[in-house]
């Protein structure tokens, strides 16, 4: 999700209709609004619709939704004597420039539109940079892309004295947040005027000679990236925006090394897409004709034509989220608006299935209440210092120091929770059903969920005995005969836990937490633990 | 009201009219110290009095003690004669320290003679009548008595004796029992008393009742109304490989999502049998996103962002179709811990494949999956997923928040679906449980469903539905 602030006057006044319509119109555009202030609103864009970015996008789409246009919106596309030349830019290799005339576009929404392309197809201006400027003050129509020397000078936008690119780097906002893309080797790209003056260093900085004001009408774009069909859909978008503004598009001629021919841009790319009505039909589960397919279709601004097996739609520059038949499915029950299509009454024909881990563990819940033994739920992620034993799964980028790591044993999560209730009634009787991770070689990520059951007393005397014996009568309960044999373990004090045996098997472990656990979590009362290997007793019962 | 023990002390006065407080500990069982209370609280009832006597007796003294146990020195000597002479030296070493008392004692009473070193004895056998007072002190004579007070075996004591009088007879309702025991049902001696009254107004004392967790239960809730749809219901891991979270559903590698900040990864990678699936999804995203796609990306190690990797796993399996399936699962995504977020959270992935299946039957099912989750009022939207076209969102009118959110769906991608070669068309869904839980709870800050204090989660009150 993109958000963008607008000023809700201007567009409602370009529309012409009420705060309520505009409100449903963009709720069928996949967007939500919000009021900010008595002048302006906040409007949320999903992020395959880069082209409602600014107003004059989204009026676009709207002016198709109420029908006053539809069909492709056309815009007049002159040719221009400027030209790029793009030389090998190893960072950024790709570049496209284009002219815009005379658009009527609010400076601070072209900003905002510029940004907002930055921070999602431009992958925060890793993938794609644009950089904006006034025509009226480019001294030369041969512009040039190419790599330059970090010691260039330029005044950056809004400076007021000439930096080197290192001092832009060190310096500036932009430098700091930008600077380490694409600069490489000592070099890094730039737009260059023919005197070899600074027009822009992508994707750190404009200059400030060619900056934007008020007056502005007369647009020169540049945008660089590191895919080229990237840059050509972000050049595509602006001018688009940019001409719906009023304004007529200019084509500058591109000169590539690599490409012997040149290539005009912007490349305004449009695109066929075919699609049956009755592919349309059994997807939606809805009867419309040919006619009401197209008509749909131009409501959403694309050109569309029936034809005898198929229709046939032009897909427009602007709407690059078209990838696949599909996509213009999607468009056509957008048209119709969701809540026109009537939901299916959903009568379900068959028997449902449990996860037999389910099954065993709703059981033992049972039982276990009826040991008196309180349920708790716990979070699967845990400090790593509180895990007590055997191998257990790291976060690389954890956001916080106690949520690290991986569970891989039920027991130090119940004494946690132990620890934070020893001012609670006693006895304090819990018991939690959940999964830990532990390795596993035959899973084809070396990890498996293993679900366990496990059970803590603290009170103010308590022994093993306490807690033998109502988990010995929960398991005898599930059929389990039980036995126990003496073991070792740091947790537990010696010759005071059993590992809880079942056909010759472990199936659990079980005893008085040694009092060296205790303190370590803080805990001031004898506390006994069982935990029992669920997924394991699961196979013994099912088998 | 009266006790049984008050009770068992007028029974016994009831013949004898009076006694002391010796004698009614003796007959009644009780100790002497209980029957002194007893008769205290028969007092301030008005159906005795009493008066305290203080009455001289004699006790025996350490060393009274130890003769009434052992014999006094005299009777020891005789019978170690056993009617022969014997040296002197031999008996004093025979008997240590008593040697002189014994001497002393049997010769003041005439028992022994003494000449040139030996003992002579004048009887074979004798015991003292001080042994037998010793043994019986109530009962001796005054001579005695005083012989004993003047070898210091017995000292003169004084102790409290209280004299009870019965003076009136309890009425019919003063008698009760308290704890009704075996003894008075099987004798029926329960009849003849009436039970004692408690105080049944007021509180009782503490007291835990376990119970299964609210959060937990509603888990189980939803799983029933899928099961109740008619799904099966299937797990996967909470460890996954970034190809079944992001890659097989469409997500291209340098998506937003998949950037450090949104999920979290775990060392180490893993590993894909099958090829074919590995290569389809890498033409398709190369085709469709237009990037060189890296495997060595899709075999991350992650903690699953989204339960629809557990769908992927199902898409993945090569199912046989039509099938219904469902996972309720956590699933983790990094996040600033406040009172409406948490790093771990619950999701509900749905998925149905089936020929025939439209769009128009995606919102059939998901509208009445929240009709049977409560929520009657639903609005849908259109949205965007990766993984879904078309994609919408199902917005849930709740009482006190009012439209909200629930859950994101759509029919799969085609793409999706050649990847993993199955020609059918696919709906999908995916819910954030936790928002649902919270408003079905009424509970207001979503780390109360994960509580860690144990008062909370006893006092929390269950719900019936």
């Amino acid at each position: 999700m993109v958000t963008i602030v607008l000023n809700k006057y201007s567009l409602l006044g370009k529309l012409k209709i009420t705060e309520d319509q505009l409100d449903n119109l963009l709720f069928n555009l996949k967007s939500e609004v919000k009021p900010i202030d008595e002048n302006n609103i906040e409007v949320e864009i999903n992020a395959d619709r880069l082209d409602l970015l600014s107003s004059d996008g989204i009026a676009r789409a709207i002016k198709g939704l109420l029908e006053r246009e539809l069909g492709e919106a056309k815009y007049e596309v002159v040719n221009t004597d400027y030209k790029l030349i793009v030389n090998n830019v190893r960072t950024r290799p790709f570049a496209l420039a284009a002219i815009v005339y005379n658009s009527k576009i609010d400076l601070q929404e072209l900003i905002q539109f510029q940004e907002k392309l930055h921070a999602t197809i431009g992958r925060k201006r890793k993938k794609v940079a644009i950089g904006i400027h006034d025509l009226k003050k480019i001294d030369s129509k041969i512009i040039e892309y190419k790599e330059i020397p970090l010691s260039y000078r330029f005044v950056p936008l809004n400076g007021s004295i000439e930096l080197t690119i290192s001092e832009v780097i060190e310096r500036t906002e932009q430098g700091k947040l930008y600077g380490h893309i694409s600069i490489s080797n000592g070099v890094s790209p730039a737009i260059l005027q023919d005197n070899g003056q600074i027009l822009s260093v992508p994707p750190i900085i404009n200059s400030d000679k060619t900056k934007l004001d008020q007056s502005t009408r007369d647009f020169f774009i540049d945008v660089t990236g590191t895919s080229f069909e990237a840059v050509v859909q972000t050049l595509d978008l602006i001018v688009s925006n940019l001409a719906e503004a009023g304004g007529t598009i200019g084509k500058v001629k591109v000169e590539t090394p690599m490409n012997s021919e040149s290539l005009y841009s912007p490349l305004l790319t449009h695109k066929t897409q075919t699609v049956k009505v009755d592919y349309i039909n059994k997807i939606l589960g809805v009867n419309l004709s040919e006619e009401d397919s197209c008509k749909h279709i131009m409501r959403m601004r694309m050109d569309c034509k029936a034809e005898s097996e198929h229709i046939r739609v032009i897909v427009p520059q602007y709407r690059i989220d078209i990838l696949n038949e599909i996509d213009l499915v999607e468009d056509i029950s957008m048209s119709i608006g969701y809540n026109n299509l009537e939901p299916s009454k959903y009568v379900p024909t068959n028997y449902g299935t449990y996860d037999y881990m389910t099954l065993v563990e709703r059981k033992i819940r049972e039982l276990s209440i009826g040991g008196n033994f309180v349920e708790i739920f716990n979070f699967v992620l845990t400090k790593d210092t509180k895990l007590l034993e055997g191998n257990y799964v790291k976060i690389l980028n954890p956001i916080s120091e106690e949520y690290n790591a991986v569970r891989n044993s039920l027991i130090p999560i119940l004494l946690d929770f132990i620890s934070k209730n020893q001012h609670a009634r006693f006895p304090v009787r819990i018991f939690e059903i959940g999964d830990v991770v532990v390795q596993n070689d035959h899973s084809d990520t070396g990890f498996i969920n293993d679900r366990r059951i496990a059970y803590a007393i603290m009170d103010s005397k308590v022994s093993y005995e306490d807690i033998q014996a109502p988990v010995h009568y929960i398991l005898k309960s599930l059929g389990i005969e039980a036995y126990y044999k003496e073991t070792k373990s740091e947790i537990f004090i010696e010759g005071r836990v059993a590992s809880i045996m079942y056909n010759k098997e472990i199936i659990g472990i079980i005893g008085e937490i040694h009092p060296s656990v205790l303190r370590k979590f803080d805990i001031e009362y004898p506390t006994v633990i069982a935990e029992l290997y669920l997924t394991k007793i699961a196979e013994k019962l099912k088998s | 009201m009266l006790s049984e023990n008050e009770l068992k002390i007028l029974f016994f006065l009831k013949n004898v009219k009076k006694a002391n407080s010796v004698e009614i500990a003796k007959n009644t069982g009780l100790s002497e110290s209980s029957v002194l209370s007893l008769i205290e609280l028969l007092k301030e009832k008005g159906l005795v009095k009493t008066e305290v006597i203080y009455q001289k007796y004699y006790a025996l003294t350490e060393e009274g003690s130890r003769r009434k146990e052992k014999g006094l020195p005299e009777d020891i000597l005789i019978s170690i004669l056993n009617g022969k002479e014997k040296e002197l030296n031999e008996i004093k070493n025979l008997m240590g320290n008593d040697f002189n008392i014994a001497i002393s004692w049997a010769k003041k009473k005439g028992l022994i003679e003494i000449e040139g070193g030996k003992i002579i004895p004048k009887v074979k056998t004798y015991t003292s009548s001080e042994y037998y007072a010793l043994n019986n002190i109530d009962q001796a004579d005054k001579n005695t008595i005083q012989l004993l007070q003047r070898r210091g075996l017995i000292e003169e004591k004084e102790r409290k004796i209280v004299i009870v009088e019965l003076i009136r007879e309890p009425a019919e309702n003063e008698i009760g029992i308290s704890n009704l025991s075996r003894d008075l049902i099987v004798s029926g001696a329960w009849e003849k008393f009436k039970f004692r009254k408690y105080n049944v107004e007021a509180f009782p004392p503490y007291y835990t009742i376990s119970k299964k967790h609210y959060f937990k239960e509603f888990l189980e809730k939803v799983k029933d109304i899928m099961i109740n749809l008619g799904f099966k219901e299937i797990n996967t891991g909470y460890i996954e490989m970034e190809f079944y979270n992001f890659d097989l559903l469409f997500q291209p590698q340098d998506h937003p999502a998949r950037e450090i900040h949104d999920s979290f990864s775990v060392e180490g990678s893993g590993k894909i049998e099958d090829k074919e699936l590995l290569n389809n999804v890498k033409q398709i995203h190369e085709k469709f996103w237009k990037y060189k796609w890296r495997q060595d990306i899709t075999l991350r190690l992650m903690l699953r962002s989204q339960t629809t990797a557990t769908t992927a796993r199902v898409l993945a399996s090569k199912p046989k179709i039509p099938i219904k399936t469902f996972t309720l699962g956590k699933v983790f995504r990094p996040d600033a811990i406040d009172a409406t977020h948490l790093i771990e959270f619950h999701q509900l992935d749905g998925l149905i494949i089936d020929n025939n299946f439209t769009f128009r039957d995606l919102l059939g099912v998901l509208k009445e999956i929240f009709y049977r989750l409560g929520i009657k009022e639903i609005k849908f939207k259109p949205a965007y997923f990766p993984f879904t076209e078309p994609s919408v969102e199902v917005y849930g009118y709740l009482e006190k928040l009012g439209w909200v959110e629930m859950c994101g769906a759509g029919l799969l991608r085609p793409e999706i679906m050649s990847a993993v070669g199955i020609d059918s068309v696919a709906g999908a869904w995916g819910m954030g449980i936790e928002r649902l839980a919270m408003s079905f709870l009424n509970i207001n800050d979503i780390r109360l469903l994960y509580s860690t204090n144990i008062d909370y989660i006893r006092n929390v009150k269950i719900r019936i539905e």
